[in-house]
C-alpha cells in the first residue's frame, strides 16, 4: 500500500466503516495506470507528507490517532502554500474514496450487441503486410477517413494504440477501472505551464469518442467564416454537408429530458430565472439511460462514439483494425520525383515487436497531442508550426449545495448548455460527474474533506469552457510534451465563467457555491461569491483543458501552415491530416463534429483527387 | 548502361494456416536489374529462381520482383510468385534496414504468404553470411543492357569508301528453308554517289537455292535503319520486293547485343571492318513468298547482323549458329585486304553465349590470344571449315560443313570495286565441341546443328 496513513488522515478515518480500509488498495490501483512521474510526484508528496508527520509526531500518520492526524493535517493547511501539492494528493485518494464508497453494481440489464468490428490484436497481425490505405488513430476523425476510403473500394488498416472496449466490458467493471485503461497516461496528461492543466485524451477503439460526453455541437458559422478567410482552410467552404453526415452517422438529436437528472433540471431553472439561453444539449446518444458514465464508456451502448457508429460501417466495407499497435514512424521512399513519398509505417506492438505494414497514403489521424511527435519521429516535422498553435478549451468546474439531494451522478452527464456568453467565447455546460468520481475537488482535508464526500450529493456542478487564443504548443519525438500558458484574456475568460456559474447555482437555489479554490473555497451568498472572487486568479483554479486542436493546422499560406488546405501534409506526398490537429483554430464548441467533418471532407477530396490522377 | 544480375540464397522457416508446425524454407533466387544497383538508390529487379518448402513444394520456377532501396527507403522488398502442393502462393516480404542494426536488418526478412489475396502463412527467412556471403558477393556481375533498335541507325557519316551492311539470316522452324536478307550502303571509293542495293535469298531443305538482287538505287540518308526504295529494314520490322521475292516479316529481339569484334572497334571504326548483332538472336514472324511458294513464319529463330567498314577482307568465314535454349554462337574468321596484314593467319573472333555468359570474355582473346600465343585458329576451306581455340580451361571446336548444293554463290564488289566470291549457306552443317580441363580435358558441351546453321565462306 502507498499511503495508508495518508488515505486515513485525508479520509479521517476513524475505524467506524470499512469502505475507507479499501481505499489504499484502490489508490494504488489508480497510481499504477498513471505515468511514471505522475507516479513519482505522488510517492514524492506522500513521502513528504510522512516525513512531515515523523517531524512533528515521532511517528508515521498510519501510527497516529484520529485526532493527532487532524492536528497534522491543520497544521499543514495553516500554510497556502502548500494548497497544490495537498490537492495533487487529494485528486487521486478522492477518485479512491468516491469509488469504494460508492461501488458500481455490474449492470444487469442486457446490454445490447454492439455491431461487429474487425479487429486483430498486433501480435496476431503478420510483421509484413500491404494496403491500400493506413490510417494512424480510430478517433473521430480516423475512423470517419477509414469509412470513407473503405466505402471506395480500396483495403484500409486501422491502427490503434488502445484496445477494443465493447459495451458489455464497460458494464462488467467499476468506472475508476476503465478509466485507468481508456485514457492515456490514466487520464494525467498534463500540460505543462501556468497554471499546469490537465488534458485528458482517450486510447482506445474509437479514439476519445469512447470517453467523451457525447455532446455533439456543429461547427459555429462564425468559425467556419475565421476558418476560411484568415487561414484559408479549403473545406471550411462546405462544411455543411459533412456536417450533416457526421450527425446522420451519429444520430445527434437533442436530449429528451426524461433522463436529464437534478443537474441538468437545475441548471435549466437557473437560467430560466436569469432569462439565459439555455436549452438540453444536442448529443448523439439516442436511448440515453441516465447512466452518468460517458467519461469512461457508455455501459448500455446508447452513445454513439465511432466504434459504434462509423468503425462498423468501415468494417463492413472491408477495413481492418488493428489493436495494440503504437506507429513508430511513417516510411518513406526518399528515391522519387520530388519530395519523399509515404510508403507505409512501422509499428510496435505491446511485446516490443514490430511490424510494418506498406501503403502509399497514410492518414494520421493519432490525436492532436500524438501527431506532431509522430511526424517528427518520422522524419517529416520540418515545418517551423508543427506542434504549434495548440488550441484547447480550458475549463473550470463550481459546484453548487442544495439543500435537496441532487444525486448529479444519476441523469446525463453533460446535459444541458448555457449559451447566453457564447458570443464571449464562454460556453456552460452543466457537467456532472460519473459515480464515485467527482471531478470536482472537494475544499477541505480530514473531517472537513470526509464531510464534503458524505454531502457529495447535494453538489450541482457546472463546467465551463472558453474559446482560448492558441497558447499551446506539443513537443517531443518519443513522448508529447504539451505546453500551454494560459493566455491573460482567456484567464479573464475563466474567471468570468466561474462568476456566471455561480450566479447560475445561486439563481437554481443553491445554498453555497464551491470555488474548488482551497484559500476561497465557498460563498453563501452571490454578494459572497463576487467578493470572494476578487481574491482570486486564473492561475487559483483548477483547469482541465478538453479538445485539442491545431498543432497540424491546414491552411493555404505555406509558411503558416503545416499541411495544405485539403489536409494533406505539406513537404510530402501521400500523408492526410485528418484530426483535432488539422483544424486551424479553436472550434469553441466541443468538436466531435467538427472533426468528423474535416477528416470527410479531407478524404472526399483525397479520392476526388485520385479520381483525376492529381 | 549497365544492368545487375546476381543470385542470393535464403533459409528459414513458414508457417502456414492449417498446419501444426512451422516447415523449413530454401529460396534460391536469381536477381536482374536493367540499371547499377545503386545502394543509395531504388533498384528494382526481376528475381526468378526455386523456392522449397519442406515436404511442402519445390519449385523451379519462381518469378518475382525485387526492391532494393537499403537507404532511400530502408527496405529490400521481395514479392515471390509461386507453386506449393497445386496452390500458387505469392510471398511478399521485406528486410527492413536500420543502421542500428546494419546485419540483423540486411539479413533477415520476414514474410506474409499469400494465395490470391488471402493471407496463408507468414514465416521468416534469413541469408546465412557464414556459407552466403562469399558466393552472394561473387555473383554480382554488372552486364550491359543495350537497346537493339539502337544499333540499327546508319552508321556512314559521306566518307567514300565505305560500305554498310544489314543482314538477316533465320530458319523456318517448319520447313527448315533459311532465308537470307542482305540490305547493302556502298559509298564508293571514288566519290561517286552512294547506292543501295542487296538480295534475298531462300535456301529449301530440297530443291535449289533460289536469289534475286534489289536495287543499286539512290541512298536516301534515312536515320533509323535501311532503305531503298519499298526495301526496308529498321527496327523490328522487315519488308521489300526483289525480283519474285516479297517479304514482310516482324522481328522479335530475344537477347542483348552481341559485339563479335571488340566494342570499341564497332564504335571507333579503326579496324577495316567491323561486324556485330544488335540482338543476339530474334525470332520472326511474317511471310516470305519467291517462285510461288509462301513460308509463314511463327517464331523462326535467327539474327540481324551490322556490319560496317572499308569493306570486305581478303578471305573470311563466318557463322552464326542458335544453340537453343538462348545459348548462340557466332564466329568471324577474316584475313585482310591491306598488304601487309594480308600474309598473317586469319583473326577469328568467336563468341559463345552460354546461360548469359559470353565466352571468351573478350573478343581480342581468340582474334590474338595473349600477346599472339593461344590465339584461335581457323582452317578455311570448302564444303568444310573448322575453328579451333581454347583458353585456359576451356576449349572449343567447331565444323562447319556448307554442302554445295545448299550454298549459294554470289560476287560482292568492295567500295574500291574490287570483287570478292561469297558462299553462303544458311542451311549449313555444323558441329561444336566444347570441353572443359578438370585434370583432362571433359566433354562440358556439344551441339549438332543439322541444316540449321548460318554460315559463309568468301575470298578472292
Amino acid at each position: 500500500m502507498t499511503a495508508d496513513g495518508l488515505v486515513a488522515a485525508l479520509l479521517a478515518d476513524e475505524g467506524g466503516m470499512k469502505w475507507p480500509a479499501r481505499v489504499p488498495y484502490r489508490l494504488d490501483s489508480v497510481l499504477a495506470a498513471l505515468p511514471r512521474p505522475a507516479r513519482a510526484a505522488v510517492h514524492t508528496a506522500v513521502a513528504a507528507l510522512e516525513t512531515y508527520a515523523v517531524v512533528r509526531t515521532g511517528r508515521r500518520l498510519a501510527a497516529l490517532g484520529p485526532d493527532e492526524r487532524e492536528d497534522v493535517l491543520r497544521s499543514l493547511a495553516a500554510r497556502p502554500r502548500l494548497a497544490p501539492l495537498l490537492d495533487l494528493l487529494k485528486v487521486p485518494v478522492l477518485l479512491a474514496a468516491g469509488t469504494e464508497r460508492m461501488p458500481v453494481a455490474p449492470a444487469t440489464a442486457t446490454t445490447p450487441v454492439d455491431p461487429p468490428l474487425d479487429c486483430t490484436p498486433a501480435e496476431e497481425w503478420p510483421a509484413r503486410s500491404t494496403a491500400d490505405v493506413i490510417v494512424v488513430g480510430s478517433g473521430a476523425g480516423g475512423a470517419m477517413a477509414a469509412r470513407t476510403f473503405a466505402l471506395a473500394g480500396l483495403n484500409v488498416v486501422v491502427l490503434e494504440e488502445g484496445r477494443h472496449h465493447s459495451t458489455a466490458s464497460f458494464g462488467r467493471r467499476a468506472p475508476l477501472d476503465r478509466f485507468a485503461e481508456l485514457y492515456r497516461d490514466g487520464g494525467a496528461t498534463v500540460a505543462v505551464g501556468r497554471p499546469p492543466i490537465l488534458l485528458p485524451v482517450g486510447r482506445a477503439v474509437g479514439g476519445t469518442t469512447v470517453v467523451n460526453s457525447g455532446t455533439c455541437y456543429r461547427t459555429p458559422d462564425h468559425v467556419l467564416a475565421r476558418w476560411s478567410s484568415a487561414f484559408g482552410f479549403g473545406p471550411a467552404d462546405r462544411f455543411g454537408p459533412f456536417l450533416d453526415e457526421a450527425e446522420r452517422t451519429l444520430r445527434v438529436a437533442p436530449q429528451p429530458l426524461d433522463v436529464l437528472g437534478n443537474n441538468g433540471l437545475l441548471t435549466l431553472a437557473g437560467a430560466e430565472r436569469l432569462g439565459w439561453r439555455a436549452a438540453p444539449l444536442r448529443r448523439n446518444a439516442p436511448g440515453c439511460k441516465g447512466s452518468c458514465q460517458c467519461v469512461v464508456g457508455c455501459p448500455t451502448g446508447a452513445k454513439q462514439s465511432v466504434q459504434l457508429s462509423v468503425l462498423p460501417d468501415a468494417c463492413a466495407a472491408g477495413a481492418r483494425i488493428v489493436t495494440g499497435a503504437r506507429v513508430r514512424r511513417i516510411l518513406l521512399d526518399h528515391d522519387v520525383p520530388g519530395p519523399p513519398r509515404a510508403a507505409g509505417v512501422r509499428v510496435r506492438r505491446a511485446d516490443g515487436s514490430e511490424l510494418e505494414i506498406l501503403s502509399p497514403l497514410v492518414v494520421t489521424a493519432a490525436g492532436t497531442l500524438q501527431t506532431p511527435p509522430l511526424l517528427r519521429r518520422s522524419g517529416l516535422g520540418g515545418h517551423p508550426r508543427l506542434g504549434r498553435n495548440l488550441s484547447v478549451h480550458p475549463a473550470t468546474s463550481v459546484a453548487g449545495r442544495f439543500a435537496e439531494p441532487v444525486t448529479a451522478w444519476r441523469g446525463v452527464l453533460q446535459s444541458v448548455g448555457v449559451e447566453e456568453l457564447h458570443a464571449r467565447g464562454i460556453l456552460v455546460e452543466a457537467t456532472a460527474s460519473p459515480p464515485g468520481m467527482s471531478s470536482f475537488v472537494l475544499p477541505g482535508l480530514g473531517r472537513e474533506l470526509r464531510r464534503e464526500l458524505e454531502g457529495a450529493d447535494h453538489l450541482a456542478t457546472l463546467g465551463a469552457m472558453i474559446a482560448d487564443r492558441p497558447s499551446g504548443q506539443v513537443r517531443g519525438r518519443e513522448r508529447t510534451l504539451v505546453r500551454y500558458d494560459l493566455d491573460p484574456r482567456d484567464g479573464d475568460r475563466l474567471m468570468t465563467a466561474v462568476r456566471a456559474m455561480g450566479r447560475l447555482l445561486f439563481a437554481a437555489g443553491a445554498e453555497e457555491v464551491l470555488t474548488g479554490v482551497p484559500r476561497a473555497p465557498r460563498a453563501r451568498s452571490l454578494d459572497a461569491f463576487d467578493e470572494l472572487l476578487t481574491s482570486v486568479t486564473a492561475r487559483d483554479l483548477h483547469v482541465s483543458a478538453f479538445h485539442p486542436t491545431g498543432t497540424v493546422a491546414a491552411g493555404a499560406d505555406p509558411q503558416r501552415a503545416p499541411a495544405d488546405p485539403e489536409g494533406r501534409l505539406r513537404g510530402v506526398h501521400g500523408v492526410l491530416v485528418a484530426d483535432g490537429s488539422v483544424l486551424p483554430g479553436c472550434p469553441e464548441v466541443n468538436p466531435q463534429l467538427s472533426i468528423m467533418a474535416a477528416a470527410l471532407a479531407i478524404s472526399d477530396a483525397w479520392l476526388e483527387g485520385a479520381r483525376h490522377g492529381r | 548502361m549497365r544492368g545487375t544480375v546476381f543470385t542470393e540464397t535464403m533459409l528459414g522457416t513458414v508457417r502456414l494456416d492449417g498446419e501444426p508446425g512451422e516447415r523449413r524454407i530454401r529460396l534460391d533466387l536469381r536477381a536482374a536489374a536493367d540499371r547499377v544497383l545503386l545502394p543509395h538508390r531504388t533498384t528494382r529487379a526481376r528475381l526468378t529462381g526455386r523456392a522449397r518448402i519442406a515436404g511442402h513444394a519445390d519449385d523451379r520456377c519462381v518469378e518475382g520482383e525485387l526492391e532494393v532501396s537499403p537507404i532511400a527507403g530502408r527496405r529490400i522488398r521481395y514479392r515471390l510468385t509461386f507453386t506449393a502442393g497445386g496452390r500458387r502462393l505469392t510471398l511478399d516480404g521485406w528486410k527492413s534496414v536500420t543502421p542500428r542494426r546494419p546485419l540483423a536488418s540486411m539479413t533477415v526478412l520476414p514474410f506474409t504468404v499469400y494465395e490470391g489475396g488471402t493471407r496463408v502463412g507468414e514465416g521468416v527467412l534469413r541469408f546465412p553470411v557464414a556459407t552466403g556471403l562469399a558466393p552472394f558477393l561473387l555473383s554480382f556481375r554488372f552486364p550491359r543492357r543495350e537497346n537493339p533498335a539502337e544499333h540499327l541507325a546508319p552508321r556512314w557519316n559521306g566518307v567514300p569508301g565505305r560500305t554498310e551492311v544489314w543482314y538477316t539470316t533465320l530458319t523456318d522452324p517448319a520447313s527448315g528453308t533459311g532465308i537470307w536478307l542482305h540490305h547493302e550502303l556502298t559509298a564508293p571509293a571514288d566519290g561517286s554517289e552512294p547506292f543501295a542495293h542487296g538480295w534475298a535469298a531462300a535456301f529449301p531443305r530440297e530443291g535449289e537455292v533460289r536469289h534475286a538482287r534489289f536495287g543499286p538505287v539512290p541512298w536516301t540518308r534515312p536515320t533509323d535503319g535501311f532503305a531503298a526504295e519499298d526495301v526496308t529494314c529498321c527496327a523490328g520490322q522487315l519488308t521489300g520486293t526483289a525480283g519474285d521475292f516479297s517479304w514482310n516479316l516482324t522481328e522479335r529481339p530475344q537477347g542483348p547485343p552481341l559485339f563479335t569484334f571488340p566494342r570499341w572497334s564497332w564504335r571507333r571504326p579503326v579496324l577495316p571492318a567491323a561486324q556485330m548483332l544488335p540482338a543476339d538472336r530474334a525470332t520472326y514472324e511474317g511471310e516470305v513468298s519467291y517462285g510461288g511458294a509462301t513460308l509463314t513464319l511463327r517464331g523462326a529463330p535467327g539474327a540481324s547482323a551490322r556490319i560496317y567498314g572499308h569493306g570486305n577482307a581478303h578471305r573470311w568465314t563466318w557463322l552464326h549458329a542458335d544453340l537453343g535454349d538462348g545459348d548462340v554462337l557466332e564466329i568471324v574468321a577474316a584475313v585482310s585486304t591491306r598488304p601487309a596484314l594480308r600474309r598473317l593467319p586469319p583473326l577469328v573472333f568467336l563468341r559463345l553465349r552460354r546461360g548469359g555468359r559470353t565466352w571468351p570474355r573478350r573478343p581480342e582473346r581468340s582474334a590474338i590470344g595473349r600477346l599472339g600465343l593461344g590465339r584461335f585458329k581457323a582452317a578455311f576451306g570448302l564444303p568444310a571449315w573448322t575453328v579451333t581455340g581454347r583458353t585456359a580451361l576451356r576449349r572449343i571446336r567447331v565444323e562447319v560443313n556448307q554442302p554445295a548444293e545448299r550454298t549459294l554463290t554470289l560476287e560482292y564488289r568492295d567500295p574500291d570495286g574490287a570483287r570478292a566470291v561469297c558462299r553462303n549457306s544458311e542451311s549449313a552443317d555444323a558441329r561444336i565441341v566444347l570441353e572443359r580441363w578438370w585434370g583432362h580435358w571433359r566433354p562440358e558441351a556439344s551441339w549438332v546443328l543439322d541444316g540449321t546453321a548460318h554460315a559463309e565462306s568468301g575470298d578472292r
